[in-house]
């Protein structure tokens, strides 16, 4: 992300702003896009196709190296859907097509037998997994951000504390355990808190801000995420 | 980091808290969710009271523009609107200290309370209407019951988006007849299993699918209710003529009572001296 | 109407009828022009009273105590005049009086402080 070590990330432009010279995106905001969409892609191919780890794996590989060069961005309308929606959708239509593809070369030949994952099989649609796994890898990148920058400030003890109480999945300590444990004051692990919380924001925000189209797009994006 | 859905949740929750700083509050947690924003409790620092702050996460005009004008013991008083530090605006009101009409319902309280409640939201509506302003979205998460048995109806002049379809009305247009459909519903989600058919009839009545048979405003509607409390006959119900005489007895009960005492003296005085 | 007028035109109307039903008692026959009046009588004086009292205060428990009493009082007047009977004018003379009593509470115009205190 822009900026050295330890500076608040620049703010990132949109799609719409980074593709002003053409219907193509740069590279930089191509990277982007692909840092954020890249595991969803996996998933929705894998739930909705029934794809092994491997097919899976060549297939989001493909997908992003060809379908994103060529005229992806250009058949984009702001209107109509979210980015993410119109993404996703690029992606049923290009896996449907190598599917039948495939099997036009198979015809007559031997049947393969797909395996079906466990966790595939999951009372969760393709379009739920897609999401989900977006949202993941929005906080994850948007968490990284939030790492380099406290380390790039001094900060360590912010985010130690706010990943002992925000980052836990099992029980929670209480901000009493956690201000013993950290030599600080009560009062002190509320704010931190605060503080984190208030910076991850910001940081999501302008991780979306570089995958979305425009301003109403982030703006539905925001809306829709924290609710 | 592998982040499982739990943290993430969590995340988007805590992520999503306000920023006050600059303001005068300092927030607490989050209480709810309505139909334009996200409402949390707050401390106001100046006066050291608790308030509760409503978020719009929209720029458009929200309720407090259309309530704050209206001064009545059933719509929450606002105290303050403001911009926040991220750009999102906001309004301070009332910190209703209470339970939400369904949890209110849980405590199995008399026919006469449920009416009370029902009345009050009825005037609240009422006034409102006076001075034009439609409320929407009337359902029992929008009814607060404050600890000292003050109501408040909340959430004014948001459309009914998604949720309960059994409080909207299926009005093209919303209107204040849509409240008097709404303020029916309301009665008969509060009328016990056991109800009287004439209240039940009255809350059909505010519930026709055609707006213009029904009260054609909420005091007509509470007017019904108060000849119900008084046993006289229902605007909403025509009544079986056993449950005429039966009411008209119980009316004049006294009186009834006397003149049977008396008929029963005299007959009783009759039969002794023939013995 | 205030409730002493009330209470005259109950005494009168409810007496009447009250001595009027000694005409199932055959013996009285000759004399039921008499009761009549009597009854009359009796029932306008318990009517002045209670509304008297109705108009000053507003209490229909109280009215119809007080009406009962007063009927039982002067039907036993009547009573000793005539020697005998005493309990076929007495226990109807009661249950009039209370009749009129509560009449008097509920109908016609209270005074003003008897209007606050209810």
């Amino acid at each position: 992300m822009g900026g050295p070590r330890g500076q608040f990330p620049s703010t990132q432009l949109s799609l719409l702003e980074a593709a002003s010279s053409g219907d193509t995106l740069p590279n930089e905001a191509l990277e982007r896009v692909s840092a954020l969409y890249w595991k969803p892609v996996y998933r929705f191919i894998r739930v909705k196709f029934r794809k092994s780890n491997e097919d899976a794996k060549d297939l989001t590989q493909t997908f992003f190296a060809a379908a994103l060069q060529r005229d992806l961005f250009a058949r984009f309308d702001p209107a109509k859907a979210s980015f993410r929606t119109y993404l996703r959708m690029a992606v049923e239509r290009f896996a449907a097509n190598q599917h039948a593809a495939r099997n036009r070369q198979k015809r007559g030949g031997n049947l393969e037998f797909e395996p079906v994952e466990e966790w595939a099989a999951t009372a969760e649609s393709p379009e739920q997994a897609f999401e989900r796994e977006w949202q993941r890898q929005l906080f994850a990148l948007a968490l990284g951000d939030l790492r380099a920058h406290c380390e790039g400030s001094g900060k360590q003890l912010q985010f130690e504390i706010f990943e002992a109480y925000d980052l836990s999945s099992g029980d929670r300590p209480s901000y009493a355990a956690l201000a013993a444990r950290h030599g600080v004051a009560e009062t002190s692990v509320t704010n931190y808190l605060a503080w984190a919380r208030r910076m991850l924001r910001e940081l999501v925000t302008e991780r979306l801000r570089g995958v979305t189209a425009g301003e109403r797009d982030l703006r539905d994006e925001i809306r829709r995420l924290w609710t | 980091m592998d982040l499982n859905d739990a943290v993430i949740d969590h995340l988007r929750q805590v992520a999503a808290l306000p920023d006050l700083t600059g303001t005068r509050y300092e927030l607490e947690s989050e209480i709810g969710r309505g139909g334009m924003g996200v409402v949390y409790a707050a401390r106001d620092r100046q006066l050291d009271r608790r308030v509760a702050l409503k978020v719009l996460d929209s720029a458009l005009a929200g309720e407090a523009q259309l309530i704050a004008h209206l001064e009545h013991p059933a719509i929450v008083p606002i105290y303050e609107t403001g911009v926040l530090p991220d750009g999102r605006a906001f309004y301070a009101m009332k910190l209703v200290a209470g339970a939400r009409l369904d949890q209110h319902l849980a405590g199995a309280p008399s026919l006469g309370e449920r009416l009370r409640v029902l009345r009050r939201v009825g005037e609240a509506l009422a006034f409102a209407h006076a001075r034009g302003v439609i409320h929407r979205d009337i359902k029992p998460q929008n009814v607060m019951v404050g600890e000292f048995g003050e109501v408040y109806l909340m959430d004014w002049g948001v459309e009914a988006v998604a949720g309960t379809p059994a409080f909207r009305a299926p009005d093209d247009r919303l209107s204040q007849l849509s409240d008097v459909y709404g303020l029916g519903a309301l009665l008969r989600f509060m009328l016990p299993a056991s109800a009287p058919p004439a209240l039940r009839a009255i809350a059909d009545k505010a519930m026709r699918a055609d707006p213009a048979v029904r009260y054609p405003d909420a005091p007509r509607l509470l007017a019904d209710i108060e000849r119900f409390q008084e046993g006289l006959a229902v605007e909403a119900w025509s009544e079986p003529l056993w449950h005429r005489l039966r009411r008209f007895a119980s009316r004049n009960a006294v009186l009834l009572w006397l003149l049977a005492a008396y008929a029963g003296v005299k007959f009783l005085l009759f039969f002794l001296r023939n013995l | 109407m205030n409730k002493i007028l009330a209470g005259l035109l109950f005494g009168l109307i409810l007496g009447a009828i009250d001595g009027a039903t000694a005409w199932f008692y055959p013996e009285t026959h000759s004399m039921i022009g008499g009761i009549l009046v009597g009854s009359s009588i009796k029932g306008m004086l318990v009517g002045l009273l209670s509304g008297w009292f109705a108009h000053k205060v507003q209490s229909t428990k109280w009215g119809i105590a007080l009406g009962a009493t007063l009927g039982l009082l002067f039907a036993f007047l009547v009573a000793l005049m005539q020697h005998e009977h005493y309990l076929a004018i007495m226990m109807p003379g009661f249950v009039t009086g209370a009749i009129i009593g509560f009449l008097t509470q509920r109908t016609g115009a209270p005074s003003l402080a008897a209007k606050r205190e209810a």
